[in-house]
């Protein structure tokens, strides 16, 4: 499809430009002569049909949750309730100043306050900064307080322990905030090898960063052990609330022994992923980790809502205060399930994955097969003897109508390797996996019989497979 | 509840497929004494019920979309086009995930790329990451990735970068052992004898914004001779990207990396975010810039398409070697900035800059002209400095006339507690102007 730029015309234009009515002042005299521009910037000239249409017609090359089923692991592509997105554009919402004094705000803090309430309920945490703009920008802000405790102690800690199991971002996180990454190995049953922990967790080593349910969608059944172990040493225990899906109103991490963690408002609490963000990656900390917050935070007294700055806060992680309207999002959809609708959330995520599991096991063997929590990892291992990779059964699901799900992630030998990570969520109807479930079947049996089939798919998408070792050799960034 | 699908008769012939007998079995990895007995004690609203609660906190706040900001200090309130909020409304746009499917993605990747280009050529840089967070953290990474440039550990940031960047730069930094050098100001602008002293062989970056927080425009370009002279990296932040519609491009300046907010590209004030942070560099940086990048390609047919590439640097791939954590951004800020870039055009945003400044120079003026309010005079774009007598009063009559009063710059400036730092943005008109000078008068 062309590019904007391909449509461009002089002389047009979509925008309706107010008046100049300052006539009497000279730009020549506003601009000093360094700053004057050389060249003109070549924007596209296009009016507001075109660029209406433009921007529809590549709407449809997308697809979303509202189109069907997302089963991207580790991803919780849920519905994304329709009132929420209303409730967060309300005018007194939308434009107000982060710069207006708080007495002028107390409904936007007092939301922000509540939030940060009802998130200690669901998780165990005493108190939660809402300033960090995703996941990985909340296991920065983490480990960053982690790292500020230890200061503040006098203790030099440099080392982070990491699963070789983690998101990509727990290992990138440490080593931004200057710990040295020490991988630990998974066992045979799909949880971090406890006696690995005994040996590396020192009194160099600041503590664990733990997925629980893990990228294998494994509960760990040694947490309490393991929470013993890391603080014992003197260390801290971090969770990575990506997959907080499955726990609601199940289990709280602040019970078994997490210190502190980040949560994706984008995942477990509903708010769109908009393509790739904005989210938020609001960060919880128990009692003894309140003061390294992130600075500011919100607090009440006396029924007003105000900002505090904690005494030994790590700082700002950015400008302003949260993603507003990602806060509104998530406390008007954990108000709309209430207490026992957050529980029969997470039942229905993990009955949903277990169906799954179930039903395609015979297809494609799991990492592990064991009952599994809100998402089930299977692998495409068996069709490489037909000359068909985990990739190829991924696109061809394409041709089905579905996004496919996470693929080559979680990898880690000798378990996990030509992963796919289903996660349905509970926005999902039996009748749809089922149309998931019979679709992969089909897809087994297409790989037997022919693999080229799936090798050249998808067939019916707007474009084919796209030539990546180009793109980076013959790098074409911008038109 | 209505966001689940499943009925219990549903759920029970699933149990019986999975071959449980009920849902606690699913549960038997979690240790008994750890599982909640009790609900959440949270209520349980109908959406008729949230909508008016959330409706009747929202009157807490002021009414603000009739106060009109003389605020800025890296929040603009720009005019947003509803064409904007009805394409980012879309659900193609709003309810998908990061495109790692390119297949099923052209959408969200051809707008990251076409955003790429507009930015490219507003800015003259090679390279643009479309999205960082918001303009503090992508300062941030700016700085880290002038680091590992030099493999040097001193950075010099100008008075005048915006007080939430230098903090969230000094947040990012405080593992790396980096010495963060502050220069002095003059008159409105940074002092270039002050930066030219500090710099020293272990220097990796100065660091000057423009126009800077007290919207005075730079001469980077001098800046930059000084500092590429001198052996150092020259990163130029831009908090009101706005103003590339008027001034001479980074590029043309040789600037080596910059560090945007384009939140003024159709996008929101929402109390300070989500914005839209932005990097660029020349492109021999590139395997050094953190982020998502678009690139054009094409598929076995020969037919377009646009993917993730440089995709080595990242996390997902590189784990703890990658130069930055960041996958999740401002994805649908990226849709909302082409937009808004497409609708003006060429001409379209050097006018509204034009305006901006115009209307800026305006106030400044006609304020003076009262005698009752002085202050340094230095080349600003939207944004300028006075100060003020009688600070509290003011900012008083303001609000109660209908506008956000300016920033209180005594906040970041000690020494500066009489002096206050006003925008205008395209939002006031000349009746607005002479309202707000005739009531100041007063």
């Amino acid at each position: 499809m062309k590019l904007i730029y391909e449509k461009s015309k002089k002389g047009r234009h979509g925008f309706s430009l107010p008046e100049d009515q300052f006539k009497e002042i000279n730009l020549k005299d506003c601009v000093p002569r360094y700053a004057k521009e050389k060249k003109e910037k070549e924007l596209p000239e296009v009016s507001e049909v075109e660029v209406i249409r433009h921007f529809t017609k590549l709407s449809k090359l997308n697809y979303g949750v509202d189109d069907g089923l997302y089963p991207l692991g580790s991803c919780t592509m849920k519905y994304n309730p329709k009132v929420n997105e209303k409730l967060a554009s309300i005018d007194n919402f939308l434009y107000a100043h982060p710069f207006t004094d708080e007495k002028y705000i107390q409904g936007s803090l007092q939301i922000m306050y509540e939030l940060g309430e009802l998130l200690s309920k669901i998780t165990g945490m005493d108190k939660f900064s809402l300033m960090p703009a995703a996941g990985a920008h909340g296991e920065l802000t983490g480990v960053l307080m982690i790292r500020k405790y230890f200061e503040d102690r006098g203790e030099k800690r440099h080392k982070m322990l990491i699963p070789d199991s983690a998101h990509g971002t727990n290992p990138a996180s440490s080593a931004m905030a200057g710990f040295k990454v020490v991988e630990v190995k998974s066992n045979e049953r799909g949880g971090v090898d406890i006696n690995e922990i005994e040996r590396l967790m020192d009194e160099d080593t600041a503590g664990l960063m733990l997925t629980n349910p893990n990228t294998v969608g494994l509960f760990d059944e040694n947490i309490l052990k393991i929470a013993k172990i890391v603080h014992s040493k003197g260390g801290l225990l971090y969770y990575d609330g990506a997959n907080l899906n499955a726990l609601l109103g199940i289990v709280r991490p602040g019970d078994i022994g997490f210190d502190v963690l980040h949560l994706n408002l984008h995942k477990t609490f509903s708010t769109p992923h908009g393509g790739g963000g904005p989210g938020a990656g609001v960060v919880g900390a128990k009692s003894h980790l309140v003061e390294f917050l992130p600075s500011p935070i919100v607090c009440t007294d006396d029924g007003k809502y105000f900002f505090e700055y904690p005494k030994k806060t790590i700082g700002r992680v950015r400008a302003f205060y949260a993603n507003f309207p990602v806060l509104v999002k998530a406390y008007a959809w954990i108000l709309s399930v209430g207490g026992k609708g957050l529980r029969q959330v997470s039942e229905a995520s993990i009955i949903n994955a277990n169906y799954i599991l179930a039903k395609l096991k015979k297809y494609y063997k799991p990492a592990y097969d064991r009952t599994c929590m809100h998402e089930c990892v299977l692998t495409g291992r068996e069709y490489k003897e037909y000359g068909v990779k985990t990739l190829d059964i991924a696109k061809r699901l394409m041709d089905y109508g579905f996004h496919p799900p996470t693929i080559y992630f979680p990898h880690f030998e000798p378990y996990a390797e030509e992963t796919i990570m289903v996660e349905p969520t509970e926005s999902e109807s039996k009748e749809t996996l089922d149309e998931f479930i019979n679709a992969m079947i089909k897809i087994a049996e297409e790989a037997k019989t022919k693999p080229d089939l799936l090798k050249e798919a998808p067939h019916n998408t707007p474009v084919g497979r796209l030539d990546e070792v180009k793109a980076v050799r013959e790098p074409k960034l911008h038109a | 509840m209505r966001y689940i699908p499943n009925t219990k008769t549903d759920e029970e012939e699933m149990l019986k497929e999975i071959g449980v007998s009920s849902f606690n079995d699913l549960l038997k990895d979690i240790p008994e004494e750890v599982i909640l007995k009790k609900t959440l004690d949270i209520p349980t609203l109908s959406e008729e019920e949230l909508t008016e609660k959330i409706f009747k906190i929202s009157k807490k706040n002021l009414d603000f979309r009739f106060l009109k900001p003389l605020i800025g200090a890296g929040a603009y309130r720009h005019f947003v086009p509803e064409a904007v909020k009805a394409v980012i409304s879309r659900e193609e746009f709003y309810t998908s995930y990061t495109p790692y499917q390119p297949e099923i993605s052209q959408g969200n990747l051809q707008s990251m790329f076409e955003y790429q280009t507009h930015l490219s050529r507003l800015t003259g840089m090679d390279v643009i990451i479309p999205s960082i967070y918001d303009g503090a953290s992508a300062t941030a990474e700016a700085t880290l990735m002038a680091m590992r440039l030099t493999h040097k550990n001193k950075v010099i940031t100008s008075s005048l970068l915006h007080p939430h960047y230098l903090e969230t730069v000094r947040t990012y930094t405080a593992p790396h052992q980096t010495e963060i050098h502050i220069a002095e100001y003059k008159n409105g602008l940074s002092d270039l004898k002050s930066i030219e002293s500090m710099i020293d062989e272990n220097t990796a970056a100065v660091i000057v914004q423009s126009p800077n927080f007290f919207g005075g425009i730079e001469d980077i370009e001098s800046i930059a001779r000084i500092a590429h002279e001198k052996g150092t990296l020259i990163i130029q932040v831009i908090a009101e990207s706005l103003s590339l519609g008027l001034l001479k491009s980074p590029a043309e300046m040789d600037v080596d990396i910059i560090a945007g907010e384009a939140q003024s590209f159709g996008m929101d004030l929402n109390l300070g975010g989500p914005y839209n942070g932005y990097l660029g560099s020349k492109m021999k940086y590139i395997r050094q810039i953190p982020g998502r990048i678009a690139g054009e390609t094409t598929d076995k047919e020969g037919r377009r398409g646009y993917v993730m590439t440089f995709r080595a640097r990242e996390q997902d791939i590189r784990r703890e070697k990658a130069t930055s954590n960041i996958c999740s951004n401002h994805a649908l800020n990226i849709v909302a900035g082409n937009v808004y870039l497409s609708l003006l055009g060429k001409n379209g945003i050097k006018k509204i800059a034009e305006l901006n400044t115009k209307a800026t120079h305006y106030l400044r003026t006609k304020l003076i002209e009262t005698g009752k309010f002085s202050g340094f005079k230095y080349p600003f774009f939207n944004e300028f400095v006075l100060e003020v007598k009688d600070k509290e009063r003011i900012k008083d009559k303001l609000i109660n006339n209908g506008f956000i009063p300016p920033f209180d710059l005594g906040t970041y400036y000690p020494g500066l507690e009489g002096y206050m730092l006003f925008a205008v943005t395209e939002i006031l008109t000349k009746k607005d102007l002479d309202f707000i000078v005739n009531l100041l008068e007063r």
